[in-house]
């Protein structure tokens, strides 16, 4: 699937693991919640801007890409195919540009975060109006979005740590030959939180 | 220097496909050749999420009986004097030898409707905006598209697609479900759109808005609704109890009138229901109906002859006439 070649092949795999791993999840788990507003955090759009933000700008794409078409195909799926495809591409795309940003801030995760939760929520939402799905009514989508992007905020480190733990032992191998400074710096920043 | 050409040139490609994907599917609708992606993520994460819920369930057990304690000694309770009243009813019915009817009343609400249900349990559910979940059953064990969905409680929704193990469920609170209903009492007919139960404000306790056809007909808070039953019992069996409206509001200009309804089902802790295969022989009507809170107003019509009433553990829930209107529905004593 991933197929870069500035990167080891063992990371697409584990990218996909941890792709597939959260978008069962989600809809296994997350989404059973009972949390307050009945909204759930979207474990699928963190995952792919975790992978992002260490991966850049094309890893972002295509993993959002990928995780976008499964997360339409999933079984309790049921809107048109290609929705979320299209939105996690460019919000995988979108956060891989501020990669490279990563060691400016400490906040740069979380403002990623959280402007992506927004823009996806969006995103998503438009192209639902366009589309003429009556669940994209503005007065749903104003009720859902606010806690949407709370929810995502809170979830982010979770789920970044974890996505940095699976990636770990191919970043080690992957930073003896290119030191990248990125990782290093959020490495040290997830591993304190 | 990260942001290439080639990262463009894969970007460029993929919304492009996106954009096709979303157009194919969108211009193919029920048709769309697309469809196939969606059977083969049936076949391949059906099992996945069959398993990975068989995992969770004992932990999110774990953490319910943590936060809801006391709430669940007094559910051990009810169900224990329920488990004692039902064991002595399957003992009267081993004697009684009509074995097909009793097990249906042992289905609870289903054998009141005379329905025949395929029990089965949510593993996983919808994310984003929509409002829908997978069970665990498939066609496998005879479920097919557009076949209603019920808990003992009420309506949950139907089955939109069928996979070989589990099955897609649309509730009747998403936005994209309309249920026909009928007024308990007035047996006025309206539709019941889903409004979403999703986010802040009132979405959250009243997820279903009721339009009543006739802009005439009385509507009042406390009515409650059953389903309608849809044109050869597909996709929604008659007599399903839907909710109570909670609020109605009257809207200046407006040529109809939209009250809010809660519904007799929690949504967002769903976990066993049953899908009905087989619509029951006769409208229920309001059998199913759970007993009324509080003795009705005389100025209530008469209830309606349940057509299952020799089936009924419960007293009829709608025979609230003034004569016995004294007397407490207790059902679990009887």
């Amino acid at each position: 699937m991933l197929t870069t070649t500035d990167m080891p092949p063992g990371r697409n795999l584990t990218a996909t693991a941890v792709l597939v791993a959260a978008l069962v999840l989600q809809v296994s788990v997350a989404n059973r919640l009972p949390l307050p507003g009945a909204v759930t955090p979207d474990l699928v759009l963190l995952t792919v801007v975790a992978l992002a933000l260490t991966g850049g700008p094309l890893t972002g794409t295509v993993a959002g890409f990928c995780a976008g078409l499964a997360a339409d195909i999933i079984p309790p799926a049921d809107h048109t195919i290609g929705r979320y495809a299209l939105v996690y591409c460019l919000i995988g795309y979108v956060c891989g540009l501020v990669s490279d940003e990563m060691t400016r801030s400490a906040v740069v995760p979380f403002v990623a975060v959280a402007a992506g939760a927004l823009a996806g929520t969006l995103l998503y939402a438009g192209l639902g109006m366009m589309l003429g799905d009556p669940r994209s009514a503005w007065e749903i989508v104003r009720r859902v979005v606010p806690l949407q992007v709370v929810y995502d905020v809170l979830a982010s480190p979770f789920v970044m740590w974890a996505v940095l733990r699976a990636t770990r032992r191919f970043e080690r191998d992957h930073a003896r030959d290119r030191f990248d400074l990125p990782i290093a710096r959020y490495r040290t920043l997830s591993s304190r939180m | 220097m990260r942001d290439t050409r080639r990262t463009r040139a894969v970007l460029g490609t993929l919304l492009i496909t996106a954009l096709v994907l979303i157009t194919v599917d969108y211009r193919g609708g029920e048709g769309s050749p697309l469809r196939m992606l969606r059977a083969a993520g049936d076949a391949v994460f059906g099992p996945i999420e069959r398993l990975s819920a068989s995992v969770v369930r004992p932990i999110g057990n774990a953490f319910d009986a943590i936060t809801d304690a006391p709430g669940e000694r007094r559910r051990a309770e009810r169900l224990e004097r329920e488990n004692q009243r039902l064991r002595e009813q399957l003992r009267a019915q081993r004697i009684d030898a009509e074995r097909a009817a009793q097990l249906q009343r042992l289905l609870g609400s289903a054998g009141l409707g005379g329905y025949k249900i395929v029990p089965a349990q949510v593993i996983s559910a919808g994310q984003g905006l929509e409002d829908t979940v997978t069970i665990d059953v498939g066609s496998r064990s005879g479920v097919r598209p557009d076949m209603t969905v019920m808990t003992a409680d009420g309506l949950v929704g139907r089955v939109v697609r069928v996979g070989p193990a589990t099955a897609t469920v649309l509730l009747a609170t998403d936005a994209a479900s309309s249920v026909g209903a009928r007024l308990e009492d007035s047996r006025e007919i309206g539709i019941v759109q889903g409004a979403g139960r999703r986010g802040v404000g009132g979405g959250g306790a009243t997820p279903l808005r009721l339009q009543l056809l006739n802009a005439h007909a009385p509507l009042r808070v406390g009515q409650r609704l059953v389903t309608l039953g849809s044109q050869g019992q597909r996709p929604y069996v008659p007599g399903v109890p839907i909710g109570t409206v909670e609020r109605v509001e009257h809207s200046i200009g407006s040529l109809t009138r939209v009250a809010y309804v809660r519904p007799f089902v929690n949504f967002s802790t769903l976990d066993v229901v049953g899908v009905v295969v087989a619509p029951p022989a006769s409208d229920p009507r309001d059998a199913v109906l759970p007993p009324r809170p509080k003795p009705a107003q005389p100025s209530t019509p008469p209830p309606t002859p349940s057509p299952s009433g020799s089936a009924s553990p419960s007293p009829s829930p709608s025979a609230s006439a003034s004569p016995n209107a004294s007397r407490t529905p207790d059902d679990t004593e009887d």
